[in-house]
């Protein structure tokens, strides 16, 4: 592994084979992607028909270009991409980006062997066949054919479909997701999902991955991998389709049992990976772990002017886990002084329907200073004496006097103005949702992401002890049976 | 547990046959160290009289043989045996009822088995995926298995640690709990089977599924035996 992709990231001169002055073609597309995002490297578009292209002289070959390319991205059909492999390959690029389709998806497994084959030839890995393209802002390359305003930021993100990649990319962008890297896995004909995590795993600028898998070809290495990126940030997956369990023949309980689905849970729960549902979850959680990662302890307090909102958000906590108790006394008495008679106190802290924005902030400031309080969620109902765009202020005045970096996770339910709350909240770095439940679910995963994690560090423990035990006592046989009972 | 697994395998193959025998199939469990209910293969009413001696009673009967599926729907099974005689009786109904309505069948014998005591039925199973390879699995037991589907797979090799989360994974996780004024189940018991079968299905190449079902679980520090045990070889 050349260092877990770098070159592929952080390329010094990148061509564009298949680059056309014609902007219906997907050649164009990525040719203006990459300069339009000020990508600072080389860019040499190649066309044997033209001399200029976006204002940047042509080459007719890969092998023509002076000096180093290190990844070469290939836009033209299927049946000349292996010309366009020895024409790389003899000029010493790195990598190959495939977006041509026409492979095995079609049918073709022989050509995509082929080109895979003749491009470790000569020592080229393959993104590819059949894919969007990648982006990866910190290196301001944006080679795809997907949108062009792509929002900088701490999320990875790794698709194996090309289109709903690329729609994802939109919803991202109308979300206000910042992206690190977005890369399209296609065929996977060589660099496959277990790779792009590695690269991810030990990058800096990405603080959270997520996944959408369709299946893998080496199930074991993904599940290391996953495992090794849990350890170090959160990883997200959806996990659509379904892999052909073995073992179709027989007709026993666990054969049958074995379905893809349930199987993907338990890979899925082994690697410390948070399983998504749907894309909207996804979304929520990633959005909750751009902005933190580890929770301080377990006592969240829930803030709210509205018990139903309350009531929704405990329930979903609980479903997922995680258990409201009680505030602490002095800060129940602290909020005694200011809230009226008909507030409670207790877990969640209902300020009242009329609670003011002073309230909000007056209640959140102190929850940030207790040293029992680990974490808060707040909630806010949009009322005719109330103001959705104040309240959030207050909730960002409070978060960011107090200094704390205790996670602060908003639910604002309303109108349009609570949508312009939202988006005040998102701007200023808190995770904020349009539902009760949204908010609550998505604070929920910070402890799950917790809990997984811990018990892949159990794992890895025992798992080298194990190692180092077998190692010492000098044989290959079972540990296992040995004893009558229970591992030694 | 004089068993070899690679013996047993070859006579199996041998055999013509992809699928173990009972008493195979909970000798290759023992040699594994997965407790077991006691048994014993019975080539006579005599030999059947002996095994039951040894195991004591109530116990079951079982006819041994590759070639029926459905053992109860050729009398083939008797439940609840209680007495020497009731043994004696059984054995000679059971070859005589098999002979009957299933000719031709080969026989090997009857499995005389302890009669479990009542206990949480679970199943403890491996396969192999085409993607992940061995993988463990974990289930509620019962008529309603294929229903419910409550189950949880591991890849592997298994550590404790993943045990222990599979078992958390049920949703029927709060049976072990102790219900209806019973007490807790012995979670570690079924742990540490879980993890037999793991290194099982690691080690033996040549088996391509294993379905403890089901595995009785008793209350805390009572364990837990395996009451029948299926291997389907490669």
């Amino acid at each position: 592994m050349a260092e877990h992709l770098h070159r592929l990231f952080y390329p010094r001169a990148v061509a564009i084979v298949g680059a056309s002055r014609d902007p219906s073609k997907i050649g164009h597309v990525v040719l203006k992607n990459i300069l339009s995002w000020g990508y600072p490297g080389r860019v040499y578009p190649v066309n044997p028909n033209a001399d200029e292209i976006l204002g940047l002289r042509a080459y007719p070959r890969v092998s023509s270009i002076p000096g180093q390319v290190d990844v070469v991205i290939v836009a033209v059909p299927a049946q000349r991409v292996l010309d366009v492999v020895e024409d790389a390959g003899s000029s010493g690029a790195e990598y190959l980006v495939v977006l041509s389709s026409g492979f095995k998806e079609v049918g073709r497994a022989d050509l995509e062997r082929a080109l895979v084959e003749r491009a470790r030839e000569y020592g080229m890995r393959v993104l590819g066949p059949n894919i969007f393209g990648y982006v990866y802002t910190p290196a301001r390359l944006n080679a795809s054919f997907g949108p062009s305003n792509v929002l900088p930021g701490g999320v990875a993100f790794i698709s194996q479909s090309g289109a709903l990649g690329i729609a994802l990319i939109g919803y991202s962008i109308v979300e206000g997701v910042g992206v690190s890297g977005i890369v399209s896995m296609g065929n996977k004909a060589d660099i496959d999902d277990a790779d792009v995590l590695e690269f991810f795993r030990e990058d800096p600028n990405t603080k959270v991955v997520i996944a959408y898998v369709e299946g893998v070809a080496d199930g074991r290495r993904f599940l290391e991998t996953a495992s090794s990126v849990s350890l170090r940030k959160p990883l997200v997956v959806i996990k659509a389709g379904r892999t052909e369990a073995g073992a179709k023949a027989a007709a026993s309980h666990t054969g049958s049992l074995s379905s893809g689905p349930l199987l993907w849970e338990g890979v899925l729960k082994q690697a410390g990976a948070l399983q998504a549902r749907d894309i909207e979850t996804a979304f929520d959680y990633v959005k909750l772990f751009s902005a933190y990662s580890v929770p301080p302890g377990p006592n969240i307090l829930v803030i709210t002017n509205g018990g139903g909102a309350g009531v929704q958000a405990a329930d979903t906590l609980a479903e997922n886990g995680v258990y409201l108790g009680e505030p602490p006394a002095d800060y129940v008495s602290y909020l005694r002084e200011f809230l009226p008679e008909f507030a409670s106190t207790r877990n969640p802290v209902d300020i009242t329907g009329g609670a003011p924005d002073e309230f909000y902030y007056l209640a959140l400031r102190k929850a940030l200073e207790h040293p029992e309080i680990h974490a808060v969620l707040v909630l806010y109902c949009q009322t005719m004496t109330t103001n959705p765009l104040r309240t959030a202020e207050a909730v960002v005045r409070a978060v960011e006097e107090v200094g704390s970096g205790k996670p602060v996770v908003a639910g604002f339910v309303g109108s349009e103005e609570v949508q312009r709350a939202i988006n005040h909240l998102l701007g200023r770095g808190v995770p904020a949702y349009p539902t009760p439940e949204r908010a609550a679910q998505a604070l929920a995963a910070l402890y799950r992401y917790a809990a997984l994690r811990r018990v892949v560090e159990r794992r890895v423990e025992y798992l080298q002890a194990a190692r180092g035990e077998k190692a010492r006592l000098g044989c290959a046989e079972s540990v296992v049976r040995r004893s009558s009972r229970g591992l030694p | 547990m004089g068993c070899n697994p690679k013996a047993l395998i070859e006579a199996a193959r041998s055999d013509g046959r992809r699928k173990l025998l009972e008493h195979e199939s909970l000798c290759l469990c023992e040699y594994y160290g997965i407790p077991v209910a006691k048994y014993g293969l019975a080539q006579s009413s005599a030999e059947a009289v002996e095994v039951a001696k040894k195991i004591g009673f109530p116990i079951v009967m079982k006819i041994v043989s590759p070639d029926i599926l459905h053992k109860s729907d050729v009398g083939g099974v008797a439940l609840g045996v209680r007495t020497f005689e009731e043994v004696q009786e059984k054995y000679t109904s059971i070859i005589r009822s098999v002979m009957l309505r299933a000719p031709g069948a080969r026989v090997h014998g009857v499995l005389v088995q302890e009669m479990l005591p009542k206990g949480l039925e679970v199943i403890v199973g491996a396969t192999r995926d085409p993607y992940f390879g061995p993988v463990v699995m974990l289930g509620i037991g019962g008529v309603f298995v294929e229903v419910i589907k409550d189950v949880s797979f591991r890849v592997a090799p298994l550590t404790p640690v993943d045990a222990e989360e599979m078992i958390k994974d049920l949703r029927g996780h709060r049976l072990f709990k102790g219900f209806r004024g019973e007490g807790p189940r012995d979670e570690a018991a079924v742990v540490d089977v879980i993890l037999r079968v793991s290194e099982l299905i690691t080690e033996l190449d040549e088996v391509a599924e294993v379905d403890l079902n089901p595995v009785v679980v008793f209350e805390e520090r009572h364990g837990a035996k395996v009451a029948d045990a299926r291997f389907v070889l490669r």
